[in-house]
């Protein structure tokens, strides 16, 4: 099994150690940071969201999964310079709405996108949209993805798209919304550009946003 | 007919003359308070400004009084414990206003503090020298836990860290539950939901353990998750000593409350989400059913109680599993979840199980519908899971913030005109 190959193997069974272990090998041999993404941790994250959507992963599975990823990516992140920095997918500010305090489903998404090669900018939960305005500008960020679970906080995913309109912000960014009580209707509704119904449908929306 | 014959006879799968229907009996099947003040304005119960009292702070659920039982016809009630999740008592009731400017009554330990931010923090016990344990976000409606997770260190870990709150049940709290069970009885008709505690396996609302001064153990709701598998034979472990002492708790319990209960809640657990359940089947099987099978064989044996479980989302594959282990009444059937419509739900399961819930989507059609799609989901709901009993009317989950009130009135004009047997559409 080649390295990258035991490192997709290590991720999927979400063996953090291991994961970091080969991580920190494979750049003593000369391995460069921005070659992980392509060959080891993208596939490995494709095949976790495919395990979740056939049912062969649950929460917990996934959420061991992505800390795997994450124990190379934390180490990956920062050696990433110039070119391979930009190089991203595409930058995302994440966050849970305003009057929202919850961050699991966001965090999962969070994860599984920054597992396919997004730059991740998590605002947390009780995001307000002054604050997704202000990260979008200071960030560059090209998609905001917007988490709510209640049905009296799912409103205020208007607010931050009405926020980002008013500074100017629409047309440069791609939004995209979920979270237990939202619909694709309800994303149409809102002037969304996107619905992710769990966090592998997520990422797919992510990638096609990004390349329309 | 009293309420109490009209549940038992649906929990025998039987017809009696109308549904019957739950409303505010337990945690999962209340009303948010503003809603319930506005709800009781609209019905002309209180004069304007007439304080409505918070009998769950975590969910900031309002009080079903039994003048608003007897105008909707509610036939269940419930007994708690008095200790509220935030580990004060409901007692001692003062004034308060939520962020709607909606005037409400709280208990006396509901000692809150905003923090720079304009949120409001809550403290265990009402003690204001430890850290908060729940936070209300400005202009929210109900509290969240604030996870206090001591560092974990995995060669330390110590089973009773996470068994803190499961000690056995205290003297003065079943004398209470004693009298409020003989009151319950004879001074109403109603059913009575016994809300006895410490059944419900890694139910995640209580793992962070917001009523605890410094929680110990795994109380991080991922790592909690997480734990399920990485650390199995702890959790396991967790379960086991859990289990023994929640039913030595239910031997103490059913000893002074007897069959003046006709429902105990068991698991308030979720094992599910939107689009799936949470957590594998055999996952399931594993950790969680050989301890719901043990509760439950020995309510069947000692008592004549019908076992509670409630799990939000989709658990249309776990449905099978629940019903072997012994539970008599599935909540609060989420309908809007993926593989949850009423018809398969009921044509697979009905005969085995009786449905507490699930009467309108409160995700969608109770606060964004208009009164008459709220009138024809809820008459569709009743047609559906009325067929031959087993089946109790209340909202999928509890009427949250925000509804219009009147689709809360259109919802139970509904109720009474469309919950009458034999159902319209059927001979005699």
């Amino acid at each position: 099994m080649s390295q990258f190959e035991e490192m997709q193997q290590a991720i999927i069974d979400g063996k953090a150690p291991v994961v970091k272990e080969l991580t920190e090998q494979a750049l003593r041999d000369g391995v460069k940071p921005a070659e992980f993404f392509p060959k080891a941790i993208v596939p490995a994250m494709n095949e976790v969201g495919r395990r979740m959507r056939d049912c062969e992963f649950f929460i917990p599975e996934v959420l061991i999964a992505a800390r795997a990823a994450r124990a190379a990516t934390d180490i990956l992140r920062p050696l990433l310079v110039g070119d391979e920095a930009s190089r991203s997918a595409g930058t995302v500010v994440c966050c849970t709405v305003k009057g929202d305090l919850h961050d699991i489903g966001k965090n999962i998404v969070a994860m599984m996108l920054e597992s396919a090669g997004f730059r991740i900018v998590d605002l947390g939960v009780d995001a307000s949209p002054e604050k997704i305005v202000q990260a979008v500008q200071e960030h560059k960020a090209n998609l905001v993805a917007m988490s709510a679970l209640l049905t009296t906080t799912m409103v205020n995913m208007k607010a931050g798209i009405a926020a980002l309109a008013s500074a100017g912000l629409r047309d440069h960014v791609k939004i995209m919304v979920g979270g237990a009580p939202v619909t694709e209707n309800w994303a149409r509704s809102i002037g969304a550009d996107g619905y992710g119904k769990d966090a592998p449908t997520a990422v797919d929306l992510a990638r096609s946003l990004v390349a329309n | 007919m009293t309420s109490r014959e009209r549940v038992q006879l649906v929990l025998q799968h039987k017809e009696p003359d109308r549904m019957p229907l739950d409303l505010g009996a337990s945690p999962v099947t209340g009303m948010q308070v503003d809603t319930v003040y506005n709800l009781r304005q609209a019905l002309h119960l209180d004069p304007p400004g007439t304080p409505v009292k918070v009998v769950e702070p975590y969910q900031m659920l309002g009080e079903i009084k039994s003048d608003l039982m007897a105008v909707l016809g509610v036939d269940v009630v419930g007994l708690s414990q008095r200790a509220t999740q935030f580990g004060f008592k409901n007692e001692g009731w003062k004034p308060w206003t939520t962020f709607q400017g909606t005037p409400v009554l709280v208990p006396a330990g509901f000692n809150t503090e905003p923090d720079a931010n304009g949120d409001i923090l809550m403290y265990p016990e009402g003690d204001k020298s430890v850290p908060p344990s729940g936070r209300m976000p400005k202009g929210g409606f109900y509290f969240d836990s604030i996870v206090r997770q001591p560092p974990i260190d995995d060669s330390a870990l110590n089973v009773e860290d996470n068994l803190e709150e499961f000690g056995p049940v205290a003297a003065d709290a079943l004398n209470y539950l004693s009298r409020e069970a003989e009151r319950l009885y004879s001074e109403t008709d109603k059913a009575i939901l016994g809300n006895f505690g410490g059944t419900g396996f890694g139910d995640i609302a209580l793992v962070p353990a917001p009523w605890l001064k410094h929680p110990k153990g795994i109380r991080d709701v991922e790592e909690w998750y997480v734990s399920t598998l990485t650390r199995r034979d702890y959790v396991y472990k967790i379960f086991e000593r859990q289990c023994e002492i929640g039913i030595k708790n239910l031997e103490e319990v059913f000893a002074v409350v007897g069959n003046r209960v006709t429902v105990c809640y068991v698991s308030g657990t979720d094992f599910g989400q939107q689009n799936g359940p949470f957590i594998s089947v055999k996952t399931y099987r594993d950790l969680f059913k050989p301890f719901h099978r043990e509760i439950n064989n020995w309510i069947h044996r000692k008592t004549q109680w019908k076992s509670f479980i409630h799990s939000c989302g989709s658990v249309r594959a776990l449905l099978p599993d629940f019903i072997d282990a012994g539970f008599d009444i599935v909540n609060p059937v989420q309908c809007s979840a993926a593989g949850m419509a009423p018809e398969e739900l009921k044509k697979e399961f009905g005969d085995r199980v009786t449905f507490w819930g699930g009467g309108v989507d409160t995700q969608r059609t109770l606060p964004f519908g208009t009164p008459d799609e709220v009138r024809k989901e809820v008459c569709e709901r009743l047609r559906i899971f009325g067929q031959s009993g087993g089946y109790v009317f209340n909202t999928t989950h509890n009427v949250q913030a925000r509804v219009p009130v009147e689709n809360v009135v259109a919802m139970y004009e509904t109720v009474r005109q469309c919950g009458r047997y034999p159902l319209a559409g059927r001979p005699a």
